[in-house]
């Protein structure tokens, strides 16, 4: 959130939040494979990308070409 | 799938670069503690899982990098952070915890809590005589009652630091860091 998406702090926090808010609250109704949805948590990071990502891209790389003074991370 | 293989996922070009991974997917991934999410197949179709088992301090595995992309420079700061589980694991395994988990299971979360903290051991060594330089910040006390899925917990701690951010006694241990990290 901060190196790649270059959140501010209190954003990154909001959206962490928010994720765990989403993702935590509507576990499985039969758990198999882990106790909560994979899906739920892709969809959350998609849109965490999406409002972040200055292309407004969901399915943004992470690898970011060219400048080699940004953040690695 | 294969624990004691870390894959590193990387913003930055390298000769191993996890080539078209997304930056959802490697969130996705890291995410992926068993029991909690499934694992994810990105790129190759190697299923990739949370390094809480297996790799669960990589200050190691962040040195070589460090070695590889900036091979003529020293160390400016190394910041580890823990999440205070090595505290909890070490805990005497009795009652309750002995009951619903398999031995085989608590033996493995021994191995992890000691394989963190000797990784741990090995960096105070390896910067003994260089101050300023190594950090390692974990949390030793209040989280043994916050279990990973106490989601609500978790948003009540997250936003009673969001308030007290400026006041919290870690904020002087960051300072020192940041500078050293900036001065080096």
């Amino acid at each position: 959130m901060l190196g790649r998406l270059r959140m501010d702090i209190d954003t990154a926090i909001d959206a962490y939040n928010n994720l765990v808010q989403q993702v935590f609250s509507d576990p499985k109704q039969w758990p198999s494979d882990g106790r909560f949805k994979a899906t739920k948590l892709k969809e959350v990071f998609q849109s965490v990308v999406r409002n972040a990502s200055p292309t407004g891209d969901a399915e943004e790389p992470l690898l970011e070409v060219g400048n080699a003074s940004i953040c690695r991370t | 799938m294969n624990a004691n293989i870390p894959v590193l996922f990387r913003s930055y070009q390298s000769h191993e670069t996890h080539s078209g991974c997304k930056i959802w997917e490697a969130a996705r991934a890291t995410s992926a503690a068993p029991s909690f999410f499934k694992s994810i197949e990105i790129g190759n179709k190697q299923p990739v899982i949370d390094g809480g088992l297996g790799c669960n301090n990589p200050s190691k595995l962040l040195l070589k990098e460090a070695h590889v992309v900036f091979p003529t420079q020293p160390i400016g700061c190394l910041v580890s952070i823990g999440t205070g589980q090595a505290e909890v694991i070490s805990i005497k395994p009795s009652g309750f915890f002995q009951q619903i988990l398999p031995t085989d299971v608590i033996d493995a979360l021994k191995a992890i809590s000691t394989d963190c903290e000797a990784t741990h051991e090995d960096m105070l060594l390896l910067f003994a005589n260089s101050s300023n330089i190594y950090f390692r910040i974990n949390v030793e006390q209040g989280m043994q009652d916050i279990r990973l899925t106490a989601w609500e917990k978790m948003v009540n701690v997250e936003a009673r630091g969001h308030r007290d951010r400026k006041k919290r006694p870690g904020v002087d241990f960051f300072a020192k860091a940041i500078s050293a990290g900036l001065t080096n």
